[in-house]
């Protein structure tokens, strides 16, 4: 039997959490689909049992959320893939009881982000890792490695610099993309001290570094990995106002472990299959979804909010999942005036949220030169094994849209479903037809949105 | 050993065993597949199509780069399964 429900948040993180909370605070039942054994998404990870007893401070407050949603009737189940969705709001996911539809009168997607793939010469052996993977390994307790090299941009680098030298790593160097703050930067500083949590504790992880002497360097970055079997070496080069590296600046690092933080790519495969209209960002050069005052979409309903539609960090997050709980609720009969004042409220919050948001943007958006960091012999598309050159054979027999180049080479037909290489084939594709990244498009969004074992996809009968 | 923390409070973490190829990795309750691994020092635990040694990636479940085989289901993200006691870990990875 399929389950019928008033509103489904998928996601559990900061904006997830939140618009549950608020959607069932109006008196909505709400359902609340998240991915991961815990809810709190990447910003509120809680720690495995054995490190539990001194929670930091997001922690303690990511748990205080979730016992608050449960409290107030939001279920909430864990550890499922939603791999289904369309625009009549008929959702399926799966878990290790089988797959589950479910039908919606509201959805909230609140499916957060992975970190922006890059690839470089040397890219894929081990010991390269993304800046967010060596946290959750921090998490356990665990090291990334001995000698840490990190390349990237915003302040999420230098937290993680600061947890590994507390952990006893030696930080090689910090490379930050960005030379903007330098250049216009200071105003910028005073802006956003104190109000962007995030960049507020980059900053005082700064201190830490400083007082540990390990470089902090601005429009620096990664140029290539070296090693056998995993990393031994890394080339790093001064980079231009458009991250790409100047010839001549080039220096010889040693370390075992390479930490990438190039920002965060929006994960919209689940809105794209339900319909929902998707916008390019220039500025990030990523697709986000479109949406109105409410964060409701194109498609009646269906509401997208955090990270996952938007870069804008934790705190507009979590506004912006108040008010997608808030309007879902209002739209299916809850919450009446209570309801109306309440959005009211939250309206000129999120306007001043989405002006550090801007600022943020001008500050560390990737340079196009990321693009142009691999050589020909370099895999783009990680999963399948395929090179530039390869890509550019297929672009020499005629292939023009990312469909085509999959036709060809396979790029982008992997486990991963495109989202390590497609963003990377989008670009050259722009450049090598003369289109604009929204015109080259990406994969365009088919079940199942994750890969699934056959079984999952035959239906359970019996609820 | 590459783990920094054992416990928060000094109280004794409960360790599991499990293995991987057919030898035998301790892991702490929590531990992802992923994370014990890293903590023993393994960092490559596959071969991609081309035969280059791969692990960990993105850490977050989205780049099934850390494919591993658990009690014979196969493609298992290592970075998202949570070690259980006794599990049995297989991985495509060849001799060196």
């Amino acid at each position: 039997m399929d389950e019928k429900i008033d509103v489904v948040v998928v996601g559990g993180g900061p904006a997830g959490l939140n618009a549950a909370l608020s959607a069932a605070q109006m008196g909505a039942e709400v359902l609340l689909l998240d991915a991961y054994p815990a809810p709190g998404g990447q910003y509120y990870r809680q720690p495995p049992q054995h490190l539990a007893d001194h929670p930091t401070p997001h922690q303690r407050q990511g748990r205080q959320l979730w016992q608050e949603a449960l409290a107030s009737g939001v279920k909430i189940r864990s550890n499922v893939t939603v791999w289904y969705g369309d625009a009549e709001k008929t959702l399926i996911y799966h878990s290790n009881q089988g797959s589950i539809a479910l039908h919606a009168k509201a959805i909230i997607l609140a499916c957060g982000t992975f970190e922006r793939p890059v690839a470089f010469p040397g890219w894929t052996l081990p010991g390269v890792l993304m800046t967010g993977g060596a946290q959750t390994l921090l998490y356990h307790g665990v090291l990334p490695g001995r000698r840490v090299l990190l390349s990237g941009s915003g302040p999420l680098q230098l937290v993680v610099a600061k947890k590994l030298l507390e952990a006893g790593a030696e930080v090689v160097a910090v490379l930050e993309g960005s030379s903007r703050l330098l250049r216009r930067g200071m105003r910028h500083f005073a802006g956003v001290w104190g109000q962007w949590e995030r960049l507020g504790e980059g900053l005082s992880s700064l201190a830490t570094l400083m007082g540990r002497r390990v470089p902090y360097r601005f429009g620096w970055g990664i140029v290539a990995a070296h090693g056998e079997q995993q990393v031994e070496r890394a080339t790093i080069a001064r980079y231009d106002e458009h991250w790409r590296p100047i010839p001549g600046s080039e220096e010889q690092v040693a370390c075992d472990t390479i930490c990438i933080g190039f920002g965060f790519v929006p994960f919209t495969t689940l809105g794209k299959l339900m319909g929902v209209k998707h916008i390019w960002s220039g500025d990030w050069n990523m697709e986000i979804p479109e949406r109105d005052e409410t964060m409701q979409t194109n498609v009646s309903g269906v509401f997208a909010v955090g990270d996952g539609a938007g870069l804008g960090g934790a705190r507009l997050s979590i506004l912006e999942g108040q008010i997608a709980g808030i309007a879902a609720a209002h739209q299916i009969g809850y919450g009446g005036t209570r309801a109306v004042a309440a959005l009211q409220k939250l309206a000129p919050k999120v306007r001043r949220e989405r002006a550090f948001q801007k600022m943020y943007t001008d500050l560390f958006a990737p340079g196009k030169g990321l693009f142009e960091l691999a050589k020909e012999d370099t895999v783009i598309c990680r999963c399948e094994g395929i090179t530039l050159e390869q890509i550019r054979r297929a672009r020499a027999m005629g292939a023009s849209s990312i469909s085509e180049v999959k036709a060809i080479t396979r790029a982008g037909m992997g486990e991963c479903q495109g989202r390590m290489c497609g963003l990377h084939i989008n670009h050259i594709l722009a450049q090598w037809t003369n289109k604009t990244p929204a015109e080259v498009g990406l994969n365009p969004a088919r079940p199942p949105v994750f890969p699934l074992p056959i079984q999952a996809l035959l239906l359970e009968q019996e609820s | 050993m590459l783990r920094f923390r054992e416990s928060s409070s000094g109280k004794e973490a409960t360790s599991i065993h499990f293995t991987v190829d057919g030898q035998t990795y301790l892991a702490y309750a929590g531990d992802t597949i992923a994370s014990a691994l890293y903590a023993a020092g393994k960092r490559a635990w596959r071969h991609s199509h081309a035969g280059d040694p791969r692990g960990l990636l993105c850490g977050i479940g989205h780049c099934f780069d850390c494919l591993v085989t658990v009690n014979g289901v196969p493609n298992v993200r290592a970075c998202q399964t949570v070690v259980e006691p006794g599990m049995v870990v297989t991985t495509n990875l060849r001799e060196e």
